[in-house]
């Protein structure tokens, strides 16, 4: 006879059993470490949300050391910049950062460093006979206190790249002055072509083209100055800087989008040939390679200025972001021993050969082998060649709210928001706050 | 008989939800409030620096700019939300061909999730590729408004697309809100000569009081909870004039990294959501007790 308690009583067992069960494959599945097979597995989390398509230098890294190493496997993640950021804050709070990660900037570094949440990487740059493969300026701009936080993830080479056939269907040529920058900018203009492809939305960042032309009017003798309270950001050079910008938007070198178009899409614009310029760096030159532009794209370091102050024939040529470890990679664990030869792969010369097969420069001293169908990121090392480096891009200098203030400034006047004095007046006065 | 109405079985009862309240709402505000006391970076020891972030919000000018731009989108919302999903709710009580079709038609915006609207509404309102300008150009319009992106109109944009995934929810509270309506009262006032507008107006609009209430507070409360459709729409341009208060609120916490001041503009929303919905809700309960 049908009994409803008793099988009530079983299907609440079944249900606890179900529930159990699931709750340990979830669990066994969710862990770095050893596994039972003797495999370790680390985890690299990344400011793509595509790591394969949008950084396939370090996507090819890690199939290259996975099959170097079998038993050592990298979980690949990634969020956009901004997400990526705030999971790796969220993630220092909790102790429960990734083994390694990306950073958005030394100064994120060091806060994290100085809270105790990085491993100091020194230890594993002798271990691999690292310390003399890099310049020293580089692993200084990832030191603090006597400790490595971070590593270089990849090189900062920025400016424009230029489609060329544009330029050439419309009778013009490469710019080399400001003033040539400005009468292309006219002449496209006027036929509806986009001269300088730039995306504000969500990614504010974007402008690194215009952050060396800080540089072309004497940003790097200055800053320290401004940084003490010596001097001020709202000074007569950095303002002429603001007023070219003023005049370029007057010239209509911006698109009328340009504050609701993403950096990817701006992006999009110039690889399917609808814009002459592209406000990028050296990390493009892969996907813009296998683009319908590829053969026709150029690179170009930007504009010099009569006005301009100091050395003009400057390039972006730095370090940009580092890649961390976090300090809860005990010396000793496998995933100590799992990460050190993931970096000793990564900056070693297999490593940084791969950089190069994949459109970046080396971040050691590294001279690589670069293939002849790779024209755009060769454009982008001969544009570079034998210029001027400042020491550091403009925004590095600042605090994380400063930089936000920064590229809102310069992309305030580029949306035609901004004056060029409420721009300079208005990244002073976050410098003054946020020391 | 077991009898449930003692107080210990009820405070049993109770305790589950008031457990999860205090763990997913009480302790996150509490936690919020204080950290807006602290120059908090996000993770570390934070200083203690009393209401030092209140006073930098309150000197900062996008704050203010974030909250007018909620008050416009508050407005403009409550304005149009309220009478568009009643009369809605009207027109599908009556029973026509395709009535519970079109019903699950205009809800339908409501189940897209936020950050997909808009996108969705980047295509539509951008002011270069947006499928309006491009009308509007082809129409002969030779300078279309600039709906995103601009000085002026993006909480304006903001605004409509909010209505435009709300609307359909709002009508569904208002239509259950209807079928629940004693229809003898109706039938009543239609002996006595009333017409359909009298009706509405002397009847059922006074009998769903509290149904216009609950739902000027459910569009209220989500208008001040606005962050996706900012995000994706506009992302706060240009340069912040379209924030609102959460998504600024994001741009100083996560993107600006200063967890202090961002603790104390969650805060601050907190509290400008409580006094809004509560002064509505005991500005309603002071007309009833009059019309009593």
């Amino acid at each position: 006879m049908y009994n409803a308690a008793h099988a009530s009583l079983w299907k609440r067992r079944l249900v606890g059993v179900s529930v159990l069960v699931t709750s340990l494959a979830l669990l066994a599945g969710c862990s770095t470490g050893t596994g039972s097979s003797g495999s370790t597995t680390i985890t690299l989390s990344m400011q793509q949300t595509d790591v394969k398509k949008g950084d396939p230098t370090t996507w090819a890294i890690v199939q290259a050391f996975e099959k170097k190493y079998p038993n050592i496997k990298v979980t690949v993640t990634g969020q956009p910049v901004a997400q990526h950021n705030q999971a790796i804050d969220v993630a220092a709070q909790s102790n429960t950062l990734p083994t390694m990660f990306w950073l958005f900037s030394a100064d994120t570094g060091k806060k994290l460093n100085k809270a105790g949440a990085l491993l100091d990487l020194n230890p594993i740059l002798k271990d691999e006979g690292l310390t003399s493969s890099f310049n020293k300026t580089v692993l200084d701009s990832f030191s603090d206190g006597g400790k490595q936080f971070g590593v270089p993830y990849q090189a900062l080479l920025t400016g424009f790249y230029v489609n060329k056939k544009i330029l050439a269907d419309n009778g013009l040529t490469q710019p080399v002055t400001f003033d040539d920058l400005v009468a292309v900018s006219k002449a496209l203009s006027a036929k509806g072509i986009t001269t300088i492809a730039n995306g504000a939305s969500q990614s504010s960042f974007s402008v690194w083209a215009f952050l060396t032309c800080l540089d072309r009017f004497g940003y790097d003798d200055v800053i320290k100055d401004i940084l003490a309270g010596k001097a001020s950001y709202s000074n007569p050079d950095f303002l002429k800087f603001y007023e070219a910008l003023a005049e370029l938007q007057k010239a209509g070198a911006f698109s009328s989008n340009v504050a609701t178009q993403t950096y990817n899409q701006a992006v999009d614009d110039f690889a399917n040939g609808k814009a002459a310029f592209l406000d990028s760096g050296v990390w493009a030159s892969g996907q813009l390679q296998s683009s319908p532009v590829g053969k026709d794209t150029g690179f170009w370091v930007g504009p010099q200025f009569s006005n301009g102050v100091g050395e003009q024939k400057i390039v972006m040529n730095v370090v940009g972001a580092p890649l961390a470890v976090s300090a809860s990679v005990k010396k000793g664990s496998p995933e100590y021993a799992a990460v050190e030869k993931f970096i000793g792969f990564y900056y070693g010369d297999a490593g940084q050969q791969i950089f190069a097969d994949n459109g970046q420069p080396p971040v050691t001293t590294f001279a690589p082998k670069i293939a002849s169908s790779n024209t755009v990121f060769q454009s982008v090392l001969d544009a570079a060649k034998g210029l001027a480096v400042p020491l550091a891009q403009p925004d590095q200098y600042l605090s994380t709210a400063s930089q936000n203030v920064m590229y809102d400034s310069i992309y305030g006047v580029i949306e035609g928001q901004l004056s060029p004095q409420d721009a300079v007046d208005m990244v002073q006065k976050s410098i003054a706050a946020n020391k | 008989m077991i009898w449930l109405s003692t107080r210990w079985k009820i405070a049993i009862m109770v305790i589950p939800t008031l457990l999860f309240f205090t763990l997913f709402v009480v302790y996150p505000v509490g936690y919020s409030a204080y950290y807006s006391l602290t120059d908090f970076i996000g993770f570390g020891t934070p200083a203690f620096v009393g209401l030092a972030n209140y006073a930098t919000l309150f000197s900062d000018p996008l704050f203010w700019r974030s909250l007018l731009n909620t008050v416009v989108v508050l407005v403009i919302s409550v304005v149009v939300i309220i009478p568009a999903s009643f009369a809605l709710a009207l027109l599908m009580r009556r029973p026509f061909r395709g009535a519970r079709m079109l019903r699950a038609l205009v809800f339908a915006p409501g189940i897209i999730a936020p950050i997909l609207v808009g996108l969705i509404w980047v295509f539509i309102l951008d002011p270069k590729i947006g499928l309006v300008n491009q009308l509007l150009t082809h129409a002969g319009v030779s300078s279309p408004p600039i709906w995103i992106g601009g000085p002026t109109l993006g909480p304006v944009s903001i605004a409509l697309v909010f209505i435009w995934s709300t609307v359909g929810f709002a009508m569904t509270i208002f239509y259950a809100g209807l079928q629940l309506l004693p229809g003898d009262v109706i039938e009543a006032s239609s002996l006595d000569g009333a017409t359909p507008f009298q009706q509405t107006w002397a009847i059922t609009v006074p009998m769903m009081r509290e149904t216009f209430a609950i739902t000027a507070v459910l569009v209220t409360t989500n208008v001040f909870k606005i962050f996706e459709l900012v995000y994706q729409l506009t992302g706060g341009g240009p340069i912040h004039k379209s924030e609102t208060l959460v998504s600024y609120m994001y741009y100083v916490t996560f993107t600006s990294q200063q967890y202090g001041p961002g603790m104390a503009f969650a805060v601050i929303i907190t509290v400008l959501g409580a006094i809004v919905s509560v002064g509505y809700l005991a500005l309603l309960r002071e007309r009833k007790d009059v019309v009593a």
